[in-house]
């Protein structure tokens, strides 16, 4: 048929460093991207449940105000985060991406008509509320869902970026942008794996926040690491099922290549399947014993784990969805050597210089100081 | 044609300006106002101004809120928008300049995070290190704006990249540094501007005085050094660049000349609200906030008109096909696509064959991929008024396409394709505009003149055709009647008797009127 011939060619310019170096650095900062998404998305949606949770008891306010606060670092964080991968999933995969893109063009464009009104609900939210606490609930109930919406939107881009076969038959239909990609069965298994991982990681915040706590109001510490660590394993628990959903929904060739076909992508399902498991019994177990160290280091270090591998088995999916019509050892490479160095130099230090300006704002003195568990008993008087 | 065209109704060029516009609105501010924000606290402590400390301290939650915000997610915007309106440059920029905005992209993150703890630091921070914070935002916010200047600049006035495509040669390109000042420049009258809206809500009116008076002195300064940048910028514009400006359609001379009053009114009204500066109302602010983003969109609508009919300049045409034949260009150049024809060579057309029944439809598709980038068939830029304006038939349109690069000093590419293509396109257009061939007679020669000469006979070519002539009426009519045979280039066009005879006439009242000096243009 003529549905290969649909796919853009690559266009002329050589990519300015070798193809391995803008992957890693796609997988690095897409990772990056949705830990910070998680943040947000899995805060929000935890904290507007402990507020109907405990409608007028002042515990449940008090979570939803601890989130509420954060969510303007979370959302900017998000979207700088995202900007980098935007970028380099551009310069690997823009024949597939600009046209997925192009034929959902307004829900694509409209994302950020969604985003704008968000982001600005989280900032009311933040600033007010404490003065209209029922209002301010409702306004983040709005930009919660707005932000799902645009992670469903997301998804059905990233998804049909990856079929070209559907691609003519939706354009040539309506070439207006109005297409997203209902019909795909992995649509709505995919979307949830993002949206469950993301309650997950946001009772990890919850629990990051007993952290901060915990020497300075242990019962409200212990109450946060109770909420936050149950949401975590209730999440993860239910990921499970969702990740079988999503794995069973794939084609049956790519459910091969987890299951065996390929050695490297089966052994990270595994890997990420069993740290998830083990996470949610070291979690069980962290809370029956209030082990704050447990909740807040291992379980995130092991679950940083499982990211990670799911970041690497999504770019495994998309190459393998694209087989047939990607060809990367074709690209000419001309490494940019003017500038590379620079951008290196340039990175290190803004790096650098990102953790100096965190430090001297004292970000990380609060995080040292309730660092010791209560049972180490007070410090010695200076 | 390598990519689908978004098919949207209002023109895609009207949303990329929109989504644009607002952005370098925001942009600039959150540049100058970054070095706002911190001059005016070490003034505010130095003069142990708790007032205006106060005020600050809203207008920074002001700042990140509009910049931080809106200024983010509208940068977020050009990108999502670029991608989707004209995805073979955008791809080229990213594949030509990814480590430019891999490093604008390390300042943006040190800009945002310097951003929300100033902003969260006016309450927990000592005052020498809040101010640190400030520069840092400041320093990391200028530099993001070195380096998309480079882009931005490069997509203008392409310079020697298009023979080496080395990085820098196309990022320190001929236009670099003025548009770097005269950004900058407007980036500090910004801040003035967006401060007298924080500031003409304040009660206290001797406050209110204080910082009217001291934006003040952020927007004059910064208008006053504009017209000296300009001149510099528009000097580096190569003069073929600059042409497009003039002529019967100056979109960039009717935009340059609308900046220009805008920014002189904006310097008028900045110089009232000296007058009494502690009355200064909301309204009146916004009335300057409003004019300086006229102006501001005025800039940004000649940068686009004269960058045309690129989209990078001199490599690729603003409907996607490139200048010159490349190594691995999928056979999207001009030559390539003329010798192949629109149907073979494009990815995203529904029809390959051309057959007497679906001439319009393939004229559609192929206005569809060589037209809508720029163009609408009835609104933003819509051909239909233009047809009608002119009362082009089908062959006349024929003829026309022929010569498009040639139109109003070259703001667009020409067109390529086969001739029978050519011929669907026409048939399409004609199929738009409907001109009944048996409208009455244009018995006025200016008006033969417009409609068939003026769109590329303008300045030289104008007096060309005015001076170049037979000057013998008789020889004249029957020169025009073989337009290729007086100049090859020209379009086969078949006037009527009745529209050479005006003409003719015409063309010698205008020779007489320029021996008397009373000559007037003919364009519209």
């Amino acid at each position: 048929m003529m549905q290969p011939n649909l796919i853009p060619v690559f266009d002329p310019t050589p990519l300015p460093a070798p193809y391995w170096v803008f992957k890693l650095l796609l997988i690095v900062t897409f990772f990056l991207h949705i830990l910070a998404m998680n943040f947000m998305l899995g805060g929000a949606v935890l904290a507007l449940a402990s507020k109907w949770r405990s409608r007028k008891r002042e515990d449940g306010n008090r979570v939803f105000f601890e989130i509420a606060k954060k969510l303007p670092i979370f959302l900017p964080a998000t979207i700088t985060l995202g900007i980098a991968p935007l970028l380099f999933v551009q310069v690997l995969y823009g024949q597939f991406f600009y046209t997925s893109s192009i034929l959902m063009a307004w829900p694509w464009f409209l994302v950020l008509v969604l985003l704008t009104v968000a982001y600005y609900g989280f900032y009311y939210v933040s600033f007010h509320s404490r003065k209209h606490p029922g209002r301010a609930g409702w306004v983040m109930l709005f930009s919660v869902i707005l932000v799902c919406v645009i992670g469903f939107v997301y998804s059905n881009n990233l998804t049909l970026s990856q079929v070209p076969s559907r691609w003519g038959a939706k354009y040539f239909a309506n070439p207006s942008g109005w297409h997203l990609n209902l019909s795909e069965p992995t649509l709505i298994p995919r979307f949830l794996h993002f949206f469950t991982a993301a309650v997950a990681v946001g009772g990890l915040l919850l629990v990051f926040v007993a952290l901060a706590n915990w020497k300075r109001d242990h019962e409200y510490g212990r109450q946060l690491l109770q909420f936050g660590g149950k949401a975590f394993m209730y999440a993860t628990m239910a990921q499970l099922l969702v990740g079988v959903w999503f794995l069973v929904s794939l084609p049956r060739e790519m459910i091969m290549l987890f299951t065996g076909a390929s050695p490297f992508a089966t052994a990270l399902l595994l890997v990420a399947v069993f740290s998830a498991s083990g996470a949610i019994f070291m979690m069980s177990d962290a809370l029956r014993k209030e082990n704050i160290r447990v909740a807040a280091y291992y379980v995130p270090g092991l679950i940083a784990l499982v990211i990670l591998t799911m970041c690497v088995m999504r770019d495994i999916l998309r190459d393998a969805y694209l087989k047939p019509y990607y060809h990367p050892e074709r690209f000419v490479v001309q490494t940019q050597w003017s500038v590379l160095p620079l951008f290196l130099v340039l990175f290190i230090g803004g790096v650098v210089l990102w953790f100096v300006m965190l430090k001297r704002y004292g970000l990380f003195r609060s995080a040292k100081a309730a660092e010791i568990p209560a049972s180490v008993g007070p410090q010695p008087a200076k | 044609m390598n990519y689908p065209v978004w098919n949207v109704a209002f023109g895609a060029g009207l949303l990329i300006a929109v989504v644009a516009i607002l952005h370098v609105f925001v942009s600039h501010f959150a540049v100058g106002g970054g070095l706002f924000l911190v001059l005016t606290e070490r003034k505010a402590r130095r003069n142990q101004d708790s007032a205006l400390l106060d005020w600050l301290k809203s207008h920074t939650k002001f700042f990140v809120l509009v910049t931080v915000v809106f200024g983010v997610v509208s940068g977020v915007g050009i990108w999502f928008t670029i991608g989707l309106i004209s995805p073979m440059a955008t791809s080229n920029l990213i594949h030509a300049y990814v480590w430019g905005w891999a490093i604008e992209w390390i300042f943006f993150f040190v800009e945002i995070t310097a951003a929300l703890l100033y902003l969260y630091g006016w309450e927990k921070l000592a005052p020498a290190l809040h101010e640190w914070y400030g520069w840092i935002y400041f320093i990391a916010a200028f530099a993001s704006m070195v380096i998309i200047n480079g882009i931005l600049s490069f997509m203008l006035t392409s310079g020697t990249w298009v023979q080496n495509h080395q990085f820098w040669s196309g990022f320190f390109n001929p236009t670099y540094f003025p548009s770097l000042l005269f950004r900058f420049a407007i980036a500090l009258a910004l801040a003035g501007v967006y401060a007298l809206i924080t500031a003409s809500v304040q009660k206290d009116a001797a406050l209110k005085a204080r910082i009217v008076r001291w934006s003040a002195l952020w927007i004059v300064p910064s208008l006053a050094v504009l017209p000296g940048l300009g001149w510099w910028y528009i000097h580096q514009i190569p003069a073929e660049t600059w042409a497009s400006v003039h002529g019967p359609m100056p979109t960039g001379t009717f935009f340059a000349t609308f900046a220009v009053v805008l920014l002189a009114v904006m310097l008028v009204l900045t110089l009232l609200t000296l007058v009494r500066p502690a009355r200064m109302h909301l309204t009146f602010s916004l009335l300057v906030a409003l004019v300086a983003l006229g102006a501001m969109g005025s800039f940004e609508f000649v940068r686009e008109a004269i960058r045309k009919p690129f989209v990078i300049g001199n490599y690729l045409y603003a409907n996607s096909l490139y200048v010159t034949q490349i190594p691995g260009d999928g056979g999207f150049s001009i030559d390539e696509v003329n010798a192949a024809g629109v149907l073979k060579s494009a990815k995203w057309i529904n029809h390959r064959e051309l057959t007497p029944s679906n001439q319009i439809a393939i004229g559609a598709e192929i206005f569809r991929v060589e037209c809508q980038s720029c163009h609408t068939v009835n609104s933003y830029r819509g051909l239909k008024y233009y047809i009608a304006l002119r009362q082009w038939d089908q062959n006349k349109i024929q003829a026309m396409i022929g010569d498009l690069q040639f139109m109003h000093n070259g703001v667009m590419p020409p067109f390529a394709g086969t001739d029978p293509e050519r011929a669907a396109l026409a048939a399409f257009l004609s199929s738009i505009e409907p001109v009944s061939p048996d409208r009455p007679p244009v018995t006025d020669g200016r008006i033969v003149f417009q409609q068939n000469c003026a769109m590329c006979h303008v300045g030289v070519t104008r007096a060309l055709l005015i001076n170049g002539l037979p000057h013998d009426p008789n020889a004249e009519r029957e020169a025009l009647k073989d337009l290729p045979g007086l100049f090859p280039l020209m379009p086969n066009l078949k006037l009527t008797d009745q529209e050479r005879r005006a003409l003719v006439q015409w063309v010698n009242s205008q020779r007489s009127a320029e021996k008397t000096g009373t000559a007037k243009q003919g364009g519209n």
